[in-house]
């Protein structure tokens, strides 16, 4: 790759290269694991709206299938290149893998703009992706799911065409589908108790009681608000979120001292979390700063809203007490910031595996798609809580017993558990 | 519309006078019947009307009528004549014929006029016309039976038109004489000779007899019998011409027009009242069924005549309307106008745009169907001198000098002027008629909007500068008509506001005559539970100046939707959205992904709260739990969302309290019907106007009601703009060519350029994130609307980073402009965003985009100012020296010599310049830094200097652990310009406690120094007093500034006041000052 510049692709290949020198992989193994195994380059006819035909390119990257079907979403993105959407498969072959689900990585895209596209025109280039690649895609060998731009309506696009053209029913195609139209129930709740479980773990490792800590957090969406749930449920105590005000274009942080109640924060907050704060106020919550839930005395920080949210120069600012840091968003913490963490002993939870709630239920509806039995909830988050545990477990194990930080050990894992099972098959 | 109701009336009395005109209607009623049957003898006519008057009357068994008629007399059996009496002429062409007398046996109690009652004098006048007409029908009737009869024969022998011809110079000469003259000029036209050298000679006649007049010689009469002559001569020629036929046809529509003549002359004459007005088009009104004519050059006369009293004398206007207005459109407003006495007023532009598009579209709606039927609310108006008789009846006419005076103290007194006017009473016809108005609209919520001569004439646009007010207008009469008043004398004052003032100055306006009429509207709604509203408003543009995709164009239109009342569609939204739409293209959405849909979904709804009788905002969710499936066309309004999905709601299975609904219009857009109609009704218009137009409308649940059309907004904003051509190219910044918009951006300070060739060559993902902080960064930094952002690619995309700078709305919400360039790569040009990912935000906040291709040889885009031009990016953000080859900060005026950088867009050529240009160039902006034109420009930052300086001194140093003061030379903007800050630096070394107690008292200074600005400049800032504070480690001035992370000569100290040893105070003075 002789282009200048920041390339995703040329980023997984050398943290690949980086782990592999950790494992001392061996040659073959690593070049088949730097690259995707097979991928599709395609075109889509599709007839627009006012009776013309525009033409969009269409990809698929199955980086590796050792150890299951490929798993991994579809996006539609104006500037998609293959190198993002390489790079994002080979990180779903090490997602998959670090919870131990038997599936291998992959990922998908159309160059397009859907603010372009009447849904009709969406609908008929779903069903043209589909056509495309149905030969080499399925329950059994590659199965897709909704990404950047794309939802559960075009899934459901994407399936009844997949199903139309194999003429039987498969709602193991592809997952991110509606509870009712082959959807898994717990879905939403997912990413934020699978968060809790490893964070649970991770406390009865270190030795510290749950109903003894408490807890700061940065964002109020979706997964804060399930993550604050079961945390509170299992004793903690939360001080603390902040949120985006909407009105103000500012962040806030909200805090209450004996711990706030997410019963009454949800009343007045709508629907992308945003916490009405005059209400607040009158709840009695101070209303801080947006970068105040940092510094809050706090055992455990949890950054669930933005990536870059722990840099060089905040993370001065968190409090000796912090004991862990548990990555519910995507990339929370820079490097800098981690190197701080590490040299100050706090314990990090990292993203990768403290938000890999979210694919193993997609996992779980995929089974349950395709025994067609659905779980009560109960039985989806029970399964997910085993799930996250012995992932968790499998992680700190190796921490431990190699001296790794968790982030590494996290990447030693899974990359080791795909290169086994290359080499299981024989084929390295 | 007059009435004798008084407000104060109790309800029987109200009820009583209802009865009476209930009467006095079927009264009337009765005679029009009787009337209407010409079979009848005039003797028959007589008698029965004698006996259907008294029970119109208010004591009919005492009632008793008397016709006189020539020298007969017609009576009430037993007729005795007594003092009690009111009487009205009868008339034939303006000749006294006969009367008609009203009397009572006995006395009874005082009314209005004597005995009777005002309705009872207007009825007896009425029925006294209507008899005249009669007559003279009959009489005509009787002239041509004659002529087309039994008699035939004999009249064919004798010419039968000279039977007509003879009677008609036997009963009325005038007439005979007018069709005399009439004939000789058609003989005239026809080319006759004889007939021209008539004329000629009649001609001559009249030339010597004027000769003579000048002469000073007593005029000479022409003698009837010369004219008699003349009539017989003209006809001899006219049937040696003509055949019999024409002759009698001609001269049967001749006396059929001349019966619309005076009221004719009465309109046409600019100087009648609107009362005379009025009087003559209720007479045209009735005399047109009965077969009364108007030639089309009349009626032509006549319509323009009427457009220019009621609307008005703009010759664009006028010549649009006639072709769309028939005299029964007239009718049917007349009965609604209030006016005062001799009103000589109009109507106002509003309720003339109004005018314009309802019939525009009515009589385009016979031909087009997809036009549907559009609806107009029911509407009564106050004319536009209303305004000026209540200033002089409430002795406020010194009012009108007010645009005069300074803009400051405009402002200061504005407050005061509103308190005034709605404590002034108003004259007793005005009451009357908003009374009348009440009792015609009954309990439904009402809009009192303003209709001034200025608002939306062709032209300017005056949107938004005067009030509109909601009433609920619910309870008793009173209470009702309190409200209404005081809503008319809001509206009346809000004339005198000093944005309109300054607008009007800013535009050369002041000078304008201006005056207020009003509109009083039925809200378009229905009643929902406890609340009105309709199911959805908003305003429609035939011309989209927002696109979000390079498929929509510019005629496909512009959509703001919103659910319930219009008033959030109309206003840029500052806490919400509007749903947008092309209409001719409306699958192309604005937000694609559900969570962009949800998220600029509109979340609060403007309805009237019928039991608080107020307008209020709800937050539409909350609304829905309370009236749930009651919602009108709730299906083509709501989605539901579930599981990350939208899909439409199925009726009954909602469950209104559980359910997540969310405001997409989705079914209204795919729907079929409504977007069609729309682009019908916007094309329409356009084409009728022969300008863009901008409609107002709303949807009750079943019918489609304009509110309001005018062009579109021609604010220097978003009006297309000059292009100039003859540019040195030095001066030119860019030039672009495609998907312009119109409008312009002006006085650009700074500019933002992140490099598109050394962005792409950043290699860290984090250094890619952090170009998005710096432009973030600088968006608190640098003064808002001033500065311009341009950079690669797609801004705001979640997906790429390389392929756009990463920034969310908050980051860039003060810009003024969005730039995105596109740069050839290899082979192809990239696709632009069209701002997408934050679209509705940048509408919303009047942040203009546009897209730049600077590879297109027709474009000229200067990289090498770009490239070139000194950054000052690390005198304001030293920490980040990494990226300064990629993000590039410009001042304008430093690098230009005082120059700053406008900003011309011109959609209907497609064209835009960005250029620098000195100071007071032609293109002032509007608005805030307009306010500035020809004061000291200076003035502002003076201002805030001395203020600065005060606050140093007053802040009793010592007391509150002040150190020292510095004020920030700010590097970038300086202290100039309406909204820029004062930035102050304290050292301060005090306790936790001291500190807060400085705290408040600065807050309390910026409170104070906030409105103060207001006053001086008319802009609200929320945060004028900047402060930040630095420790002990600020030791010095070098030091603090090292804090600040700025350089030494950026700080100015301020003199602070600290104590003196022994009590005294002493000046303590900043070494260098």
């Amino acid at each position: 790759m002789a282009v200048k510049g920041f390339n995703p692709y040329e980023m997984a290949q050398k943290q690949f290269d980086k782990v592999a020198d950790l494992l001392q992989l061996d040659a073959a193994s690593r070049e088949l694991l730097r690259q995707p195994l097979r991928e599709y380059h395609f075109s889509i006819p599709v007839q627009m709206d006012d009776g013309s035909v525009r033409v969009f390119r269409g990809f698929r990257c199955q980086h590796n299938d050792a150890r299951g079907p490929c798993k991994g979403g579809i996006r539609f993105h104006p500037q998609e290149t293959i190198d993002t959407v390489r790079a994002l498969s080979m990180w779903m072959t090490w997602k998959c893998a670090v919870v131990d689900i038997p599936l291998g990585g992959g990922k998908g895209g159309v160059v397009c703009d859907p603010h372009d596209l009447s849904a009709r025109e969406q609908e008929r280039l779903c069903r043209g992706w589909v056509r495309a690649i149905a030969k080499d895609v399925g329950p059994l060998r590659d199965v897709p799911a909704p990404d950047v731009m794309t939802n559960p309506q075009h899934m459901l696009w994407m399936l009844d065409e997949f199903e139309t053209v194999h003429g039987a029913k498969y709602p193991g195609f592809i997952t991110g589908k509606p509870v009712g139209m082959g959807g898994s129930l717990g879905r939403t709740e997912a990413t934020g108790y699978g968060l809790v479980f490893t964070l649970r773990e991770a406390l009865r490792e270190l030795g510290i009681k749950v109903e003894a800590t408490s807890a700061s957090v940065q964002g109020f969406g979706n997964v804060a608000q399930y993550a604050i749930e079961l945390y509170t449920k299992l004793g903690g105590k939360v001080l603390s979120v902040s949120c985006w005000d909407q009105s103000d274009q500012a962040s806030y942080t909200y805090r209450k001292k004996t711990g706030i109640n997410l019963k009454e924060l949800l009343m007045i907050t709508d629907r992308f979390g945003g916490i009405d704060k005059s209400k607040a106020e009158a709840l009695g919550y101070e209303r801080l700063p947006g970068e105040a839930w940092i510094e809050q005395d706090a055992d455990i920080l949890i950054p669930a809203a933005l990536e870059n949210q722990i840099n060089a120069e905040n993370v001065k600012k968190i409090k000796p007490g912090v004991k862990v840091v548990a990555e519910g968003a995507n990339g929370p913490t820079t490097p800098e910031a981690d190197e701080v963490l590490k040299q100050r002993g706090v314990f990090v939870i990292p993203d990768f595996l403290a938000n890999a709630g979210g694919v193993t239920c997609s996992y779980f509806e995929q089974v349950q798609c395709n025994q067609n039995y659905f779980w009560p909830q109960e039985e989806v988050l029970d399964k997910l809580d085993q799930k996250m545990t012995a992932a968790f477990l499998a992680v700190y194990e190796l921490a431990k017993t190699r001296k790794l930080f968790m982030r590494d050990a996290a990447y030693v894992i899974s990359v080791s558990r795909v290169a086994g099972a290359c080499k299981d098959r024989g084929w390295v | 519309m007059m009435s004798q109701q008084d407000p104060s009336k109790t309800a029987d009395e109200l009820f009583c006078t209802l009865h009476e005109r209930s009467k006095e209607l079927s009264c009337l009623y009765t005679i029009e019947e009787i009337l209407s049957n010409f079979s009848l003898s005039l003797e028959e006519v007589f008698h029965r009307v004698i006996a259907a008057i008294p029970p119109g009357w208010q004591f009919p068994k005492i009632c008793q009528v008397r016709i006189v008629y020539g020298s007969e007399l017609y009576d009430s059996p037993d007729f005795v004549e007594t003092p009690f009496v009111q009487n009205a002429d009868i008339r034939v062409q303006d000749a006294v014929v006969g009367r008609l007398l009203v009397c009572y046996t006995e006395p009874t109690p005082e009314a209005d006029c004597g005995p009777f009652l005002q309705g009872e004098v207007k009825l007896i006048q009425t029925i006294a016309e209507r008899l005249g007409h009669f007559i003279l029908h009959q009489r005509l009737r009787l002239m041509f039976e004659e002529m087309s009869g039994e008699r035939r024969e004999e009249a064919a022998a004798k010419k039968s038109w000279r039977i007509a011809l003879d009677l008609l110079s036997n009963t009325d000469q005038s007439l005979f004489l007018r069709i005399s003259r009439k004939m000789m000029n058609y003989l005239g036209w026809r080319g006759v000779s004889e007939a021209r050298s008539l004329l000629l000679r009649h001609g001559e006649n009249q030339d010597r007899e004027e000769l003579f007049g000048e002469a000073n010689w007593p005029q000479e009469k022409t003698s009837l019998d010369r004219l008699y002559k003349l009539s017989e001569e003209t006809f001899k020629i006219a049937a040696a011409n003509l055949t019999d036929e024409e002759i009698l046809g001609r001269v049967q529509k001749w006396i059929n027009e001349d019966r619309s003549s005076d009221a004719v002359k009465v309109l046409e004459n600019i100087y009648s009242s609107l009362n005379e007005v009025l009087d003559s088009m209720r007479r045209l009104k009735l005399l047109l069924p009965q077969g009364a004519q108007l030639s089309r050059a009349k009626a032509d006369s006549v319509r323009v005549a009427l457009i220019r009293r009621f609307f008005t004398d703009q010759l664009e206007y006028i010549n649009i309307l006639k072709k769309y207005v028939d005299l029964e459109d007239f009718f049917d407003m007349m009965g609604r106008i209030i006016f005062p006495p001799d009103s000589r007023g109009k109507l106002g532009g509003k309720s003339a745009g109004l005018f314009l598009g309802s019939r525009v579209l009515s009589q385009a709606a016979r031909r087009a169907k997809a036009l549907g039927t559009v609806k107009k609310p029911k509407t009564w108006y106050i004319t536009s001198d209303g305004v000026i008789n209540f200033l002089q009846y409430n002795n406020l006419e010194d009012v009108i000098e007010q645009k005069y005076k300074d803009i400051d103290e405009v402002r200061l007194e504005y407050p005061h002027l509103v308190q005034v006017f709605k404590n002034c009473s108003f004259p007793s016809e005005i009451v009357k008629g908003l009374s009348v108005a009440l009792d015609d609209f009954g309990e439904t919520p009402i809009i009192v909007r303003s209709s001034s001569l200025l608002e939306d004439r062709m032209g300017t646009a005056f949107a938004g500068k005067y009030k509109s007010l909601f009433l609920a207008n619910q309870g008793d009469k009173k209470k009702r008509l309190d409200a209404l008043l005081d809503a008319v004398a809001e509206v009346y004052a809000s004339t005198f506001n000093p944005d309109a003032i300054q607008y009007r100055a800013e535009r050369g306006l002041l000078d304008f005559h201006e005056e207020m009429g009003i509109m009083i509207q039925a809200v378009v709604g229905r009643k929902v539970g406890r609340y009105f509203f309709p199911a959805f408003a908003g305003v429609a543009f035939s011309r989209n100046e927002f696109r979000w995709s390079a498929r929509i164009r510019r005629e496909d239109g512009l959509l703001r939707l919103v659910p319930g009342l219009g008033t959030r569609a109309v206003d840029r939204l500052s806490d919400d959205y509007p749903v947008l739409v092309a209409p001719a293209q409306p699958s192309l959405r604005v937000n694609v992904s559900q969570e962009e849909m949800v998220r600029y979904s509109p979340r609060k709804i403007d309805v009237i709260d019928l039991e608080n009788n107020c307008f209020t905002t709800k937050d539409i969710r909350e609304l829905l739990r309370e009236i749930g499936p009651e919602y009108p066309s709730l299906d083509k309004i709501l989605s539901l969302y579930r599981d990350g999905l939208l899909k439409p709601p199925l009726g009954l299975v909602t469950d209104f309290v559980k359910e997540d609904l969310v405001v997409t219009f989705d079914g209204l857009i795919h729907s079929g019907g409504f977007m069609p109609q729309l682009v019908a009704i916007l094309k329409t218009l356009e084409s009728a106007l022969g300008v863009p137009v901008d409609v107002e409308f709303a949807f009750d649940g079943q019918d489609f009601y304009l509110l309001q059309c005018r062009p579109q907004s021609q604010s220097a904003e978003e009006a297309a703009m000059e292009i100039p051509a003859d540019l040195p190219s030095d001066s030119v910044l860019f030039t672009a060519n495609r998907f312009v918009s119109n409008g312009r951006v002006a006085d650009i300070t700074h500019i933002v350029y992140i490099d598109p060739d050394r962005y792409g060559e950043i290699a860290a993902l984090s250094d890619l994130a952090a170009v998005g902080l710096i432009v973030g960064k600088l968006n608190t930094i640098l003064p808002r609307r001033r500065f311009i952002l341009m950079g690669p690619g797609r801004w705001g995309s979640r997906g790429d980073i390389k392929l756009g700078v990463r920034v969310t709305y908050s980051d860039i919400s003060n810009a003024a402009m969005l730039i995105e360039v596109a740069r050839k790569k290899g082979h192809y040009v990239p696709d632009v965003s069209f701002g997408t990912h934050f679209f509705q935000d940048l509408v919303e906040s009047g942040i203009r985009y546009l897209p730049l291709y600077p590879d297109d040889p027709q474009v000229q885009f200067n990289d090498q100012f770009l490239k070139s031009a000194p950054n000052i990016l690390l005198q304001i953000l030293p920490a980040h020296k990494k990226l300064a080859d990629a993000v590039r900060l410009i001042d304008v005026a430093r690098t230009t010599g005082g120059k700053t950088l406008q900003v011309l867009m011109n959609a209907d050529r497609e064209k835009a310049i960005a250029y620098f240009a000195g100071p007071g160039s032609t293109h002032r902006p509007a608005g805030a830094a307009g306010l500035a034109a020809g004061r000291d420009p200076n003035e502002h930052s003076r201002w805030r200097r001395r203020m600065a300086e005060q606050i140093a001194r007053l802040c009793d140093a010592p007391r509150r652990g002040v150190a020292a003061v510095y004020l920030l030379e700010d590097a970038i903007g300086g202290l100039d310009g309406p909204d820029a800050e004062i930035s102050l630096l304290i050292h301060f070394e005090g306790t936790a406690e001291q500190k807060k107690e400085l705290q408040a008292w600065l807050e309390g200074w910026n409170a104070a120094l906030t409105e103060t600005n207001l006053f001086r400049t008319g802009l609200r800032l929320e945060r004028l007093l900047v402060c930040r504070f630095v420790g002990r480690e600020a030791a010095d001035k070098k030091s603090a500034a090292a804090a600040l992370g700025l350089p030494e000569e950026a700080l100015f100290e301020l003199p602070i006041v600290t104590k003196a040893p022994r009590g005294r105070k002493r000046v303590k003075s900043p070494p260098n000052s």
